[in-house]
């Protein structure tokens, strides 16, 4: 027996430190990463046809929209209007072309012009919107695969991943960090879209007149220093917006969510003093920022004009000294744009591109973060029907591998016994209960259910048996019906039987009529937090969903705060049928729970410390008793 | 729509002079932006002529581009500016607003819809101001410039390229509506999926526990799918609009090449003219493209617009009665004079025909069952809720007659959710009067049963709690929000069920302390529990808004009626099967 559960650990799995602050560090961005980029299109692979054929695509639209001024300048200017044939420009076949369909159908150079840009037009408007959609696609489902694999990567993390991460944080992986990826792979594809056409028209450029595309090159060297230094000032400035508005932001969030605190402490003024001074810090930030962007803005578009005062001055001369042709210059100048806009849009998503690269770091960390339950290799199948008894062999367990919080605990709990535990802050009770539903790895020592070994079964396999009541019950979105009757819970295909058994599982543990009070009953959609329900009604609801899913064994850890003593007496009431037949164990804070248990383990620093019926443990004089006096002095000294 | 917006010329009049210089300047800056294909046109026509001398042309464009840098970045720069300052204004405003605000406005809205409207509503307003200005601006100075040089080069040719043009703009204008309307169903996906994953991530032990973890991954599937599906149909008609617009405007460059082509062979036209024609042609078709956007800044800015009014427009819930009234020392006799009290849209009135006479001194607990009307009670004492005038006194006095910064000081009111502040441990417990010493602030920790919590806490009274800080248990905060209660040792102190989750043991103590503390001074406690009451000098039971039973643990003990029952239950603990079934028949 002792080798069919000795699982097979990976050594990694044993490292006890683990930098669980990774999920708190925030943004800052990181440099270009290429393995990264290499990971990402494994995601992108089951789409790799269509992204060849949107690249095949987007070379055949920057041709055309390359081609386009090419008609107008050097066919319209050069050979219709100019009467020159000989060209000596490359004009890509376009005056071929013309010739060619103005012979054909019999029409002037002039309209055969126009058709044939119509037809490069509407050949563009297709390939280029075929070009972007099949990326686009491509794109969408490649990342909708990530963040699904990423979901279900982190859905199956153990509870020991949980205990020592924000939720928040996490969450923003699958959100925020995954939607940095979409502008990652979108910014590319900008990228690829700006470039192509500017690399088209680099070659049309060079072939016509090698000086003056030299001369133009050099405004790059300058528009790129600008972007530069211009995007480095901004990205500081974006920070300091970035956080202005968050402060004013979370200074009003706070604001509102006390306001009944400021009201009554009369701290209105200190208060508004106080965000004055925020806002004043966000619109200093942002002005700054905004100027910063408007001379930029403005010094782009200059350079675009400037560039065609330079094409002028310098093709000027060899248009004189016929050594290009006047389409050739008016050509350069409906080139220009293509040849700026690149490096104005690369400034653009150079921050968008550092920030998905720090997302997508972070977003395969946590799919590389491999802590998990070690399932058996062959399970268990558990019976249909397990008869809940439950055998605690020598246990030890630790979270941290020298601070041991269980010791030695051996103990065996009959079908159908109630067990409530007890005991200081801090003695191990919900560690042991824990340990049964499987949430952390143990090895140190056994449990048996029913004698088969815990390791042995599968963790999903045995929580289906287990029924767990934790302190604050988890409202999930929909109706009390289907918070009552969880997906899974083996649903009919008929409605009407499920309701039946909703209400059943409410009736019995007294829901049903505060229910039925709601304007529309087991219909009505309970909010996020669940603020329209009481504390006591959600505890009852707690009880109706577990009793919904009939589990063998039922594990409760009882709720600390004082609740109306009315509803008090409908939860014992409730708690009696609910753990009526079946083997429960319940971390108790109540003297009722605990007088009405047929056994009461005392644990203390992990160890257990006393195990018998309510009034043994009272005679016995011993830890109990100290416990109970301190905790139930004030009812016992009443009666 | 223009109703809504108008109303915000009270906040715009201020900068009016800001904005009309800026929209000058653009249209100043427009004309220089004309120029500069004039300049081409002069120097290519010098070079169609063999006429190499283009110096002034290529001087004329660079002094043009170098006014029009100066003229557009003021331009922008100043109407910028001015949507800057409006959302400040607008934002102070807000803010100075809700704190006016009560449980009226707050049982009516959201503190998520007002931080929307904090953010988004006077972001979409800035937006308008800064974008839509210039974009609007920029588009009718391009076309009434860009036509008028236009028609004076060429008046036939002019005429032609205008007719398409309305169609560019109504389709520009249809498709970005088209597009507004997918991206907010992609932005709701998006918010659908986040939901989806914070309610999973938060509730990921019960889910685990019960094995619903592929259940999840299956609905998250389908809500990552509808996502995805979402997005897709906004880049399809984002990629089909921006397909379709320069296909439309390329009617105009067919026109030109095609009959002003003619033109030029006809001798009409020179080519200059001819290549000038486009560059207009672009400079009047470019601001076409985000027509639908400027329209839409201009409907989502009236929404939010009216959205913002809807909340200026609602009175201070509690009015200020007495403002400035001088200081005077409260004593601490309290006085309920048939106090009667209906929550708005509610049936039933939460208090009714309540008289209670509280001496300075006394000790009061408040018991009832839930909603029977003990926490609208205490809240009249503050004047949280708007206490109705002749029916609560203090000192002889009606409430109503003291300024709401007096009664405050002097009442205070420790509510029953335990609220801290993302702050210092210290800047909590301070938080009426952070001028406080050190020394005091322990005293009170100690009353409260809090010094050690706080001695374990990483930077002791310097400590930051809540979200970004420290997190502390129900219990805890109960502590620091007692200790808030008590550094201020008002004449009189309420306390609303504010021992619920701290332990027997613990409230014990400071019930101790309490009586120590308030000796001579007026406390109301509201509790669930006989244990916390019987020290109290009277007991008031609540009973669906009236009062019930009044007096001292031993005299209601005697009376037999709920308290007495209560005191039972909570002692030997009833038979709940009993109760269950006597409140399942009741039911």
């Amino acid at each position: 027996m002792a080798e069919a559960v000795s699982r097979s650990r990976d050594p990694g799995a044993s490292a006890p430190h683990r930098d669980y602050s990774m999920f708190d560090a925030e943004l800052t961005g990181a440099v270009m990463n290429l393995s990264l980029l290499r990971r990402l299109m494994r995601w992108m692979r089951p789409y790799r046809v269509t992204l060849a054929v949107s690249a095949l695509l987007v070379i055949i639209a920057s041709t055309l929209q390359i081609l386009l001024p090419v008609v107008i300048s050097l066919v319209g200017i050069d050979y219709i209007i100019g009467g020159r044939t000989d060209g000596g420009t490359p004009d890509m076949g376009m005056v071929d072309l013309t010739v060619a369909i103005s012979e054909g159908f019999g029409l002037p150079p002039l309209l055969a012009a126009c058709c044939l840009y119509v037809a490069l037009q509407l050949a563009w408007a297709v390939t280029v919107h075929a070009h972007r959609m099949t990326l686009i696609t491509s794109v969408i489902k490649g990342l909708r695969d990530l963040r699904l694999d990423l979901f279900r990567h982190l859905e199956t993390r153990p509870s020991s991943f949980y205990d020592r991460v924000a939720v928040g944080r996490v969450m923003t992986r699958v959100t925020n960090d995954i939607e940095a990826l979409y502008e990652l792979l979108r910014g590319l594809g900008t990228l690829i879209g700006e470039f192509a056409p500017f690399l088209v028209a680099l070659v049309i450029m060079f072939s016509v007149n090698v000086e003056l595309t030299c001369i133009l090159l050099l405004a790059l060297p300058v528009i790129a220093v600008v972007t530069f230094y211009f995007r480095r000032a901004t990205r500081l400035l974006f920070r300091m917006v970035r956080l202005s508005v968050s402060a004013l932001n979370q200074n009003l969030q706070e604001n509102l969510a006390g306001l009944q605190v400021v009201q009554l402490s009369r701290r209105e003024n200190y208060n508004y003093a106080r965000y004055t001074d925020i806002n004043q810090r966000n619109l200093a930030a942002e002005t700054k920022s905004m100027r910063l962007e408007t001379a930029y803005g403005a010094f782009t578009d200059s350079m675009a004009s400037i560039a065609i005062g330079a094409v002028l001055w310098f093709g000027g001369g060899d248009v004189v000294q016929e050594e290009m042709t006047l389409g050739g210059m008016v050509l350069f100048t409906q080139f220009i744009a293509m040849l700026f806009h690149p490096i104005v849009v690369l400034g653009e998503q150079l921050n968008v591109l550092f920030r998905a690269m720090a997302s997508g770091e972070r977003i395969f960390q946590a799919l590389d973060w491999d802590e998990k339950i070690h399932e058996p290799a062959s399970p268990v199948t558990l019976p249909a029907r397990l008869r809940g008894e439950v055998r605690f062999r020598y246990l030890d367990f630790g979270y941290e591998p020298d601070v041991p919080v269980l010791k030695d605990v051996s103990l065996t709990i009959a079908a159908g016994e109630k067990l409530a535990i007890v005991g200081p802050t801090g003695s191990g009770k919900s560690t042991l209960v824990k340990l049964l539903g499987r949430f952390y790895d143990f090895d140190d020592g056994r449990i048996f259910l029913d004698d088969i070994d815990l390791n042995r079964i599968h963790s999903r396999d045995l929580r289906r048996r287990i029924g767990v009541v934790l302190q604050d019950f988890h409202i999930f979105s929909g109706t009390i019906h289907d918070n009552i009757l969880t997906r899974g819970a083996s649903p009919s295909s008929d409605p009407a039987i499920d309701r039946e058994r909703v209400v059943a599982a409410a009736r019995t543990v007294n829901a049903h009529d505060f229910i039925a009070a709601l304007p529309k009953g087991y219909d009505t959609r309970l909010s996020e937090r669940g603020q329209n329900l009481s504390q006591g009604q959600r505890q009852l609801l707690a009880f109706a969903r577990v009793l919904a899913a009939d589990p063998e064994i039922l594990i409760l850890d009882e709720a600390t705060a004082s609740i109306d003593t009315e509803t008090e007496l409908l939860i014992q009431d409730a708690l009696r049928k609910l753990t009526a037949r079946r083997t429960s164990i319940i971390i108790a804070h109540r003297l009722q729970t605990i007088q009405e248990a047929d056994r009461v383990l005392v644990l203390d620093g992990g160890q257990v410390a006393e195990v018998g019926t309510h009034e043994e443990l009272l005679a016995a004089r011993g830890l109990y008793f100290t416990l109970h006096e301190l905790q139930f002095q004030e009812t016992d000294a009443a009666s | 729509m223009i109703g809504s917006l108008l109303r915000l010329r009270v906040f715009v009049a201020r900068y009016r002079g800001r904005l009309t210089g800026g929209i000058a300047a653009f249209a100043l800056a427009r004309v220089f932006e004309a120029l500069v294909p004039i300049m081409l046109m002069i120097g290519i026509d010098r070079l169609t002529e063999g006429n190499p001398d283009i110096l002034w042309p290529v001087l004329g464009i660079v002094a043009v581009v170098c006014a029009r840098f100066v003229t557009v970045s003021f331009a922008r720069m100043a109407v910028r500016r001015a949507g800057l300052l409006v959302a400040f204004d607008l934002r102070q405003r807000l803010y100075a607003h809700l704190q006016l605000m009560g449980p009226k406005f707050f049982g009516r809205y959201t503190i998520g819809d007002m931080m929307t409207r904090a953010v988004a509503d006077i972001g979409l307003i800035q937006r308008l101001i800064s974008h839509g200005t210039i974009l609007s601006v920029v588009l009718i100075f391009a076309s009434v410039v860009g036509f008028a040089f236009m028609l004076s080069l060429s008046w036939q040719l002019t005429l032609l390229i205008f007719p398409p043009l309305p169609f560019v703009f109504l389709y520009a204008w249809k498709a970005s509506r088209r597009m507004g309307l997918a991206s907010r169903a992609v932005q709701e996906r998006l918010s659908q999926l986040g939901g989806r994953v914070q309610e999973n991530l938060s509730g990921i032990r019960t889910i685990q526990a019960m094995a619903q973890e592929d259940n999840e991954i299956a609905r998250f599937a389908g809500v990552n799918q509808a996502y995805a599906d979402a997005f897709r149909r906004q880049a399809r008609i984002n990629s089909v609009m921006s397909a379709v617009l320069p296909t439309l405007a390329a009617v105009c460059s067919i026109t030109i090449l095609g009959y002003g082509g003619h033109l030029v062979l006809t001798g009409q036209l020179t080519v200059g003219e001819f290549t000038a024609f486009f560059l207009y042609v672009n400079m009047v078709v470019q601001p076409f493209r985000v027509a639908g956007f400027i329209v839409s800044l201009f409907q989502r800015a009236a929404v939010a617009s009216d959205r913002l009014f809807e909340v200026f427009d609602r009175a201070a819930e509690i009015e200020d009665t007495a403002p400035g009234e001088r200081r005077r020392r409260i004593r601490g006799d309290l006085s309920i004079r048939h106090l009667d009290f209906t929550y708005e849209g509610a049936s039933a009135p939460a208090l009714a025909d309540v008289c209670l006479d509280i001496r300075r001194g006394e000790s009061i607990t408040v018991m009832g069952r839930v909603g029977a009307g003990k926490t609208t009670l205490l809240k009249q004492l503050v004047r949280i809720l708007d206490t109705p005038s002749g029916t609560v006194f203090i000192d002889g006095r009606d409430v109503r007659g003291y300024s709401l910064a007096q009664l405050r000081a002097q009442v205070a009111m420790v509510p029953q959710d335990p609220f801290l502040f993302g702050e210092p441990v210290r800047d909590n417990l301070t938080y009426d009067n952070p001028s406080r010493t050190l020394d005091l602030v322990w005293q009170a920790a100690d009353a409260a049963d809090f010094r050690d919590t706080v001695e374990e806490m990483p930077e002791g009274m310097d400590t930051v709690v809540g979200e970004r800080g420290v997190t502390l248990s129900g219990g805890q905060k109960q502590r620091a929000t007692l200790a808030r209660g008590l550094i201020r040792h008002a004449p009189v102190l309420i306390l609303d069920d504010c021992f619920s989750s701290v332990d027997t043991e613990t409230e014990e103590h400071i019930l101790s302390e309490l009586r120590r503390l308030r000796r001579g001074q007026t406390t109301i406690l509201v509790s669930h529990r006989v244990s916390t009451a019987r020290h109290s000098d009277r007991i008031v039971i609540l009973e669906d808004g009236t009062i019930g039973e009044i007096g001292s643990h031993a005299e209601l003990l005697a009376a037999g009626g709920f308290y007495a029952e209560l005191e039972r239950i909570q002692r030997e603990g009833a038979d709940p099967a009993d109760y269950a079934a006597a409140a399942g028949s009741a039911g």
